[in-house]
């Protein structure tokens, strides 16, 4: 009888690690499939079957992705985009977090409505519209693609930083209050700093989102290849030499492109996990 | 003084306080910024979105062209369809049906749409037999009304296969193991790599020779020869889509869930199992009614954000097959047709918002306390 418990015990536990093993091999595989792509000799990328290790790893698509001016300006287009998405929807999100979130006014639910139906809002709802204003504006397209971004980063991170404000003890704006400080000085020297933890998370969510972003991008860039961003690069790829898809150069410039995202993402991960499951879980 | 402006005040005060009409000034201010944006990048072009599905609006050489007022024209090219039975082959001399290996053949359902000779010429979305007859949907936008049912297809699967999976993932996960931590952590990868790269990832992993992993992989297993074209077949081109859009998106659902685990107190459980309740009994009993809220939200986050696809169709076809978005987008880019990708964009609003609405509805879902 006991024998027979502990020998389905160690059955289950025997299926248990399978699963967990199954779960990581699919989660990773695709990214080192990527890897070992990058890390091969052009010869044995293209030989059949393929090989699951490289035979002689070499460097030589990384030096290629890094000698390839559109993919490094590509780079350089999206840190500018995607950074200042991020301290332009910080700035602007946390005044409207603030007043949602701590502020007694008329319109403050409605308020909370549009941006609440604003983050639903599909872009592709918006292209040709936009993309008619930016020419008639004759605005350049990085400046464009950054206040487009607006449409996906702002309403999330108001969302979340109202979320975040409300949950600040209001003794806290009383308190000040009748120290005879101003509602914004308030705002700016003692609720503002309290948020830092959640400017941080919303932060990097509209930063990760906006290095993302393909479809503006692609549009806004299609008469200036200059300004194209990463997303746009990489699916335009072309290679150095071959006419060919040059897929080892490819895959290195995904390797380039996603290690910093994921070591990013791997570092604050408690603080994304927290902010991608905000207003999901009640807790 | 208004009704609704003396409810917002506390109850004691009679009148509004200097320092309460302060602070709905400064919020106002506080809230500009962030409506003024919205109006520039959303409510704006929505709004001029609307206006040019009505005309033939066309970028022309850098100027715009001021469409003219056409009606809904647009929405009649891309909508228009007509369900035919396609009239079978008949021998002239015999007047019967003309067998081929004992079945009736038929005229070619493209031809035959092109003779009804209507105003717009119609295409071939679709053929089916039903019983022994041939019928055929015909469209004016083909290729349109394709993209519909190919991104309804895409958003029904793939949201569903990644509801399983994630839960699946998401229980396992709950428990408590060594080695959790490396398993969240892996479980931000696909999400943290960019839609485009991991398309372009797998597009590579699915070539069709046996460069490509799959090949490789289903040749050693002896189920293909190993040359095997994915996203060549018409039929395995949607799937291939969901195949990369699951792998990418399973982690966001399976996160979700977890926190929502999360939040079930574990005395449940063992009462249950005191109880003497089966796992299978435990899971719907408890672990899925509590983790409704959790599962309504993701739904509705996953669903509306599948319909929008455009990086996965537009990175590996382009052309060759549409989603909704990508048919959109190459109408105002490749034909610079800006009023028919504008009355396409709406059509594509008005199936989201129906979506949103659907679910609001089915699930009941208030996400204002």
């Amino acid at each position: 009888m006991t024998s027979r418990r502990r020998l389905s015990k160690t059955v289950g536990q025997v299926l248990f690690w399978i699963l967990i093993a199954v779960i990581f091999v699919y989660l990773i595989f695709p990214f080192y499939w990527a890897l070992i792509s990058a890390l091969k000799t052009q010869s044995e990328l293209i030989r059949t079957p393929a090989t699951y290790f490289p035979e002689n790893p070499t460097l030589q698509n990384f030096r290629a992705v890094f000698q390839n001016t559109a993919f490094l300006r590509g780079l350089g287009n999206s840190l500018i985009v995607a950074g200042s998405v991020t301290v332009l929807s910080l700035v602007v999100g946390a005044f409207a977090g603030f007043a949602l979130g701590k502020l007694r006014f008329r319109g403050r639910t409605p308020s909370l409505y549009v941006i609440l139906a604003m983050t639903m809002f599909p872009q592709i709802a918006v292209l040709a519209g936009l993309y008619a204003v930016i020419r008639t504006l004759g605005m350049p397209a990085l400046p464009s693609l950054v206040l487009s971004y607006m449409i996906f980063t702002l309403p999330f991170t108001v969302w979340v930083l109202t979320a975040f404000f409300k949950g600040l003890p209001t003794t806290l704006l009383q308190a000040a209050q009748v120290d005879g400080a101003s509602t914004m000085q308030t705002f700016v020297q003692i609720l503002l700093p309290l948020t830092a933890p959640a400017l941080v998370t919303t932060g990097l969510l509209a930063f990760i989102q906006a290095w993302n972003e393909y479809l503006f991008a692609l549009t806004f860039t299609s008469i200036a290849p200059t300004a194209r961003t990463v997303p746009v690069a990489i699916a335009l790829f072309s290679g150095q030499i071959s006419r060919e898809q040059p897929f080892g150069e490819i895959m290195a410039a995904a390797i380039v492109v996603t290690i910093p995202l994921i070591a990013l993402v791997l570092f604050f991960q408690n603080r994304i996990v927290e902010g991608l499951t905000a207003g999901a879980v009640k807790g | 003084m208004t009704k609704e402006s003396r409810a917002l005040q506390p109850a004691k005060s009679r009148g509004p306080s200097k320092l309460a009409r302060g602070e709905e000034r400064t919020a106002l201010w506080l809230l500009l910024p962030s409506f003024l944006i919205i109006a520039v990048v959303a409510l704006y072009p929505f709004g001029r979105v609307v206006l040019s599905s009505f005309t033939d609006e066309r970028f022309a050489a850098g100027t715009d062209l001021r469409g003219e007022f056409v009606g809904v024209v647009n929405y009649q090219r891309l909508l228009s369809m007509t369900l035919r039975q396609v009239p079978a082959v008949v021998d002239v001399d015999t007047g019967e049906r003309v067998l081929r290996d004992g079945q009736p053949t038929f005229e070619n359902p493209r031809l035959f749409l092109r003779r009804l000779g209507t105003s717009l010429p119609l295409d071939a979305v679709a053929t089916f037999r039903i019983g022994g007859n041939l019928w055929v949907l015909g469209a004016t936008s083909a290729s349109f009304i394709r993209s519909v049912w190919d991104t309804l297809v895409f958003t029904v699967s793939s949201v569903a296969i990644e509801t399983v999976l994630g839960m699946i993932i998401a229980l396992t996960l709950a428990a408590k193991f060594l080695g959790r931590g490396v398993m969240r952590a892996a479980m931000l990868v696909p999400w943290a790599i960019i839609t485009v790269v991991s398309a372009r990832i797998w597009e590579w992993m699915l070539q069709p020779t046996r460069a490509g992993f799959f090949n490789t992989l289903l040749n050693d297993l002896g189920v293909t020869d190993g040359s095997y074209a994915f996203f060549q077949t018409a039929a395995l081109q949607v799937p291939a889509m969901v195949a990369i859009d699951v792998w990418k998106t399973t982690p966001f659902m399976a996160l979700l869930l977890l926190a929502g685990l999360s939040t079930i107190p574990g005395e449940l459980y063992e009462a249950a199992e005191v109880d003497g309740a089966s796992p299978i009994r435990r899971f719907f009993s408890i672990t899925l009614p509590l983790l409704m809220p959790t599962l309504a939200v993701a739904l509705i986050f996953r669903t509306l954000d599948a319909l929008r696809v455009f990086d996965l169709f537009q990175v590996v076809y382009g052309e060759a097959r549409y989603s909704m978005a990508s048919y959109a987008y190459y109408q105002l880019i490749a034909a610079r047709n800006v009023g028919m990708s504008s009355a396409a964009s709406v059509i594509i609003f008005v199936i989201i918002f129906a979506f949103a609405l659907f679910y609001i509805r089915a699930l009941g879902v208030d996400r204002d306390e």
